[in-house]
């Protein structure tokens, strides 16, 4: 038994060394002075900078927004495609699952392409459209539009996953149990799957909530200059302004903001939850 | 009633789908465009936009890079996530939500932040940064994946087979190598070739650490796209999206591995 736990040691290491040390390296950093603020350090004047201009508040804001919506639809969407899966059969719903991971697996930078191409308004959605002069020009690309539609469907797969092993770990019986109690469709949805599935719900999330806050592609590509969300704001401190430790600040709002957040869903879906 | 029901989840599945994996399916048409312009009405086939790929040497040098920083941090991944799946299911401990918040901490953190802090430490020990900064990170990006895909085997693991081989007289190296280890190959499998993947087409993370001797493709395809988009970059990324469905196909088909369950 002891020794058998030694071997979690090298995964917590690493996880210690590359994870856990760079994070207290970012709180530190942040407390530092720099060429925009001058203070004696350690001080929390970085933190009172970005949380007074009404400029960088913004940006936590739209980080908060932007996540919160791109969870808000990508929750729904993604159970229903759950509770739909099952009418796939055999190799048809194995290939269903295995495609959910061609978007992950080929990576990010080609599905904002993709949206890249899609989305202008000459684009091959809009563009027929307002050549007919059916629509005006949507200006969906550069917007926040763009940004939580790529969004939703970055998240999607990893969503439509979680809450399928949710809803299959439900027990069959259960639903005949309903079943033979006269319970409609409506009804055992209500009563069994709704509330056995909300553990799976909480989780899915946390999950989405997460990657939606974490995404840097989408916002940098398919906003407009001025929609920055904290990592691109992060990444603006590092490649384009060299300010370390505002960028460390910008970290540690987004690790609040996500902790908050996390926090705040699992308060709301706790009181649901029966233990 | 049930038969309406039936028709709308398929209707469903398809728009869903459809918004899925429409983007990519578009960028894989575009790039056999002769329009050269991107994105363009469709014009003819040609192939012109693949072969022109050869011509810009950034692209295939860091498509090396990747795949070496890929290799090495995927086998390291593994093998800690590997050892770590051992503990928790041999232990057959009871949910501990310390350990299993660590362990899912690389998640968690966003991958930006993950990497400024890689990027601050290595400023404060006055070092620069470059090939073994990105594998660290990359590992530890990777650990919750393959730690995934292997608690997955091991939960279909039957550890009497492994006593069994000690009982006979097998060392715990030998049982391990001629009886776990051959077991749980296709986790291990799994577990890596998702690893790979994910390390090979990584953005946020080689963008900080990576030096100019490090340069991985997503960082090439990152500083092309920020001067022009053009049917050779959508060349590009259709040979990682066929690499991405074919590597899952045939795993899937030949060797009845998932990287999904």
């Amino acid at each position: 038994m002891g020794v058998t736990s030694l071997l979690l040691l090298p995964s917590l290491l690493m996880i210690f060394v590359f994870l856990g040390l760079p994070l207290v390296v970012i709180f530190m950093q942040s407390l530092q002075d720099n060429v925009l603020l001058q203070f004696t350090p350690p001080g929390i004047e970085n933190y009172k900078y970005l949380l007074t201009r009404p400029y960088y508040f913004d940006v936590l804001v739209r980080t908060l927004r932007l996540s919160l919506l791109t969870t808000f639809f990508a929750i729904p969407l993604g159970y229903l495609a759950a509770m739909a899966m099952p009418v796939l059969k055999g190799r048809l719903a194995n290939m269903a699952i295995m495609a959910l991971t061609f978007p992950i697996l080929a990576g990010p930078l080609v599905v904002i392409l993709g949206w890249m191409a899609l989305l202008p308004d000459s684009g091959p959605l809009f563009g027929p459209l307002v050549r007919a002069g059916l629509i005006r020009p949507p200006r969906i690309l550069g917007s926040e539009t763009a940004i939580v539609i790529s969004q939703i469907q970055f998240v999607l797969p990893f969503a439509i996953l979680t809450l399928y092993t949710a809803l299959r770990q439900i027990p069959h019986a259960l639903y005949e149990a309903a079943a033979s109690n006269g319970a409609g469709g409506l009804q055992s949805f209500l009563h069994v799957t709704l509330p056995l599935s909300l553990p799976g719900v909480l989780s899915t999330t946390i999950i989405v909530f997460s990657l939606a806050a974490s995404s840097f592609i989408a916002p940098h590509y398919l906003g407009g200059a001025s929609d920055l969300t904290l990592t691109t704001l992060i990444t603006n401190f590092v490649l384009g302004t060299f300010n370390s430790p505002l960028a460390a600040t910008s970290s540690i709002l987004l690790l609040v903001m996500m902790l908050a957040a996390m926090f705040m869903f699992v308060k709301l879906f706790g009181r649901f939850i029966r233990p | 009633m049930k038969g309406m029901k039936v028709t709308l989840s398929w209707i469903y599945l398809a728009l869903i789908y459809l918004f899925i994996l429409g983007p990519m399916f578009f960028v894989l048409a575009a790039s056999f465009n002769t329009e050269t312009s991107f994105p363009a009405a469709f014009e003819g086939v040609t192939l012109r936009w693949y072969a022109r790929i050869w011509d810009h040497q950034e692209f295939l040098s860091s498509a090396w890079t990747s795949t070496l920083v890929a290799l090495v941090s995927s086998a390291v991944a593994v093998l800690a996530a590997f050892l770590a799946a051992y503990a928790i299911s041999r232990g057959n401990k009871r949910e501990n939500a310390w350990l299993s918040a660590t362990l899912a901490a690389p998640l968690l953190v966003p991958q930006v932040v993950m990497s400024l802090g890689m990027l601050q430490l290595a400023s404060l020990a006055g070092m620069g940064t470059g090939f073994w900064w990105l594998v660290a990170v990359h590992a530890v990006h990777n650990i919750p994946f393959a730690l995934r895909l292997t608690l997955t085997g091991f939960a279909r693991f039957d550890f009497a087979l492994e006593d069994a081989a000690t009982s006979l007289g097998a060392g715990r190296w030998t049982a391990w190598r001629e009886v776990t280890i051959p077991v749980l190959q296709s986790s291990i499998v799994a577990g890596f070739t998702f690893c790979f993947i994910m390390s090979f087409v990584n953005l946020p993370i080689s963008l900080f650490l990576a030096d100019t001797a490090t340069t991985t493709l997503p960082v090439v395809m990152y500083s092309y796209i920020e001067s022009r988009i053009d049917p050779m970059l959508a060349a590009v990324s259709a040979i990682l999206f066929v690499l991405a469905c074919a590597i899952t196909l045939v795993l899937d088909n030949v060797f009845r591995i998932r990287l999904v369950d």
